[in-house]
């Protein structure tokens, strides 16, 4: 039987690894939901992020990467958005087909440019070493992730449910043509939404590079949980991402400490059950991409 | 379909003069009749499946286990393959026969990755990374001929041809049965075709099944010719793989639309890979230029160009009839 402190420590990894997943699942649901892409160059582009943290921390610092690199990708995100454009209305095999392409693309270009070698990213000053809580040691840097992952969650939440622009978007989704309609430029809003989804999932590479160390193929593997958190939480649903994202982390981080090996393998038997229980996901509502 | 194979008959005398090889041949067989089995779903009846890949690589395994362990030979091997491939396609229809569209896709990436992710769980039973290895192609015996040795490249050619032609002759049977007029009924209107009176989900479910038992033939045929099973045909690129050789060809457009694509796939993709290392970018830009500016294939471009407003078009066959009938009548 494993003891209280180790118990405790897979508990809070399983949290931040949930709310990260939170994160990277909502940029990908956001595009999904307004533009019905699935954006498979999601994954990619948290990489990019990682990377372009890398290249910039040493010059400018910790918390200006933390800006600009996920600014970075949301511009390549707005760059692709101009070829995505494109597939809209269209069966939804192209615009997956494009983005998959732009993942491949991306994933040789990074290789190209910082090499096929993996790098471990230390963690800023301020917060490296542990917490001394009693009874258990935890990683100041997990913390840090924790509150920067619920912030970064509360504003997108703020964005979609109190802004103008939010409704606008939640609108576009469920009609495009009737926002339209009503005179509000759809291709730029389209634009914006897929800058903003690309953007978040930039952040979610840049806090997660020191965690998990950065190498090319780590944008496949965390495509992967977004995928899954979307299915189990159900489709446009802020509440669903969240709640699935936080389920898939702590399955994943509780299931490290029994089965080590078949930690991946638990994801996809929690999203099979909740597919048998809830063919639409936990809070997923009957929606047009069903159609 | 007599000028396909007849050509596929002669190739491999041809393919040394178009600086290709036996072996090329035989790949490109394989893939055709994965690629023709997974149109049945693309093209016949629109579902946009995204993780057939992993039903073409797991058919090598159950191959291998049983050879290694169980069966030995190759006929029986085989079958299990194909049948193990089907049953557990089934087992996928369950969950996605219900859906369509985009939803389709995401539900068949995510159980794609899931068999992906198993093969390296399951490593005592599949070797994981370093695959399984040593398989047997034990001479078969062939009326007239006798035993025929397939350890070489050109009798293992004509093995794969016999495949080739016999799955070619039936989903062509199939697309052309009432079967076959069923789903492309759901193709152009699921809940038309429901309103009739079909169980569309029964339908879905079926093709699903069946385009797996074909992933599953030339999934144990491709483990046959690399002498191995291996994870790497699992993976998310090669379902991708799949999905542009039929589009690439003209899928939507033409039965024979993913055999052509997937000759012109493995040429290219051989091409690439002597030209730079970095053919993974070549093969990104390859795969959005397709999307962008030759979504409906080859043969669909020929068909456009030869027949401007196909019937099948009705979009752009509506639009000429209505600009006709609007100059009809401001006429006088």
């Amino acid at each position: 039987m494993p003891d209280i402190a180790e118990l405790t420590t897979h508990l809070l990894n399983g949290v931040v690894l949930g709310l990260l997943y939170a994160i990277i699942a909502l940029g990908f649901m956001l595009i999904l939901g307004t533009m019905e892409v699935i954006n498979f160059s999601h994954g990619v582009l948290f990489a990019l992020g990682g990377y372009l943290a890398l290249a910039l921390q040493p010059h400018v610092g910790w918390w200006a990467a933390l800006v600009l690199a996920p600014l970075g990708v949301g511009a390549v995100g707005l760059v692709l958005e101009l070829g995505v454009r494109r597939t809209y209305g269209r069966d939804p095999l192209f615009g997956l087909l494009f983005t998959f392409g732009a993942a491949l693309a991306l994933e040789e270009i990074i290789r190209i440019v910082w090499g096929p070698r993996g790098y471990t990213i230390s963690v800023p000053d301020f917060v490296s070493g542990p917490f001394h809580l009693g009874f258990l040691f935890y990683s100041k840097y997990r913390v840090l992730v924790a509150v920067l992952a619920v912030l970064l969650l509360a504003l997108v939440w703020w964005f979609l449910e109190k802004t103008p622009y939010g409704a606008v978007v939640k609108a576009g989704a469920h009609d495009g043509e009737m926002v339209r309609a009503l005179g509000i430029n759809l291709t730029r809003m389209r634009s914006l939404v897929f800058a903003l989804g690309t953007a978040m999932a930039g952040l979610a590479g840049v806090i997660a590079a020191p965690m998990w160390s950065l190498k090319p193929t780590i944008g496949a593997e965390a495509v992967m949980p977004a995928f899954i958190v979307v299915v189990i939480g159900g489709i446009g649903s802020f509440g669903g991402a969240v709640l699935g994202g936080l389920m898939l982390g702590l399955a994943s981080g509780l299931s490290n400490l029994i089965v080590p090996r078949g930690s991946i393998l638990v994801m996809y038997v929690l999203m099979t059950v909740v597919l048998l229980l809830r063919p639409r996901g936990l809070m997923g509502q009957k929606s047009m991409l069903e159609l | 379909m007599l000028g396909v194979f007849a050509l596929f008959l002669v190739l491999p005398a041809l393919l040394p003069w178009i600086g290709g090889y036996t072996y090329l041949g035989t790949e490109v067989m394989i893939w055709a009749i994965f690629a023709l089995g997974y149109n049945l779903l693309l093209g016949y009846t629109g579902l946009p499946a995204f993780g057939h890949g992993a039903f073409f690589g797991m058919a090598g395994y159950f191959l291998a286990v049983s050879q290694k362990w169980w069966t030995g030979g190759l006929w029986l091997p085989l079958l299990i393959g194909v049948l193990g491939t089907a049953l557990c396609g089934a087992f996928v229809a369950l969950f996605v026969a219900r859906r369509r569209g985009i939803y389709f896709s995401l539900l068949t990436i995510a159980f794609g990755v899931m068999f992906w992710f198993l093969v390296f769980v399951l490593d005592t039973w599949t070797g994981g990374e370093d695959g399984l290895t040593g398989l047997l192609r034990p001479a078969i015996a062939v009326p007239g001929l006798g035993a025929v040795a397939l350890r070489d490249n050109l009798p293992f050619y004509y093995f794969v041809y016999g495949f080739f032609v016999l799955s070619t002759v039936l989903l062509w049977r199939i697309v052309h049965s009432p079967f076959g007029q069923v789903i492309g009924a759901i193709k152009q209107s699921e809940t038309r075709a429901r309103a009739v009176g079909y169980d569309t989900t029964l339908y879905k479910g079926a093709v699903f099944t069946l385009s797996c038992a074909f992933a599953g033939l030339a999934g144990g045929l491709y483990s046959l010719a690399r002498f191995g099973a291996f994870a790497e045909p699992m993976s998310l690129q090669q379902s991708g793989n799949v999905v542009l050789m039929c589009l690439i060809g003209g899928g939507f457009a033409s039965f024979y639309g993913p055999i052509l694509g997937v000759a012109v796939f493995l040429a290219l993709r051989d091409f690439f890979s002597t030209v730079t290392d970095h053919w993974m970018l070549l093969y990104g830009l390859l795969f959005m230029a397709i999307i962008l500016f030759l979504p409906e294939g080859i043969l669909g471009l020929v068909q456009r160009v030869r027949r401007p407003a196909d019937f099948h078009d009705t979009g752009t066959a509506e639009a000429a009839r209505a600009a006709e009938t609007t100059a009809h009548r401001s006429k006088p």
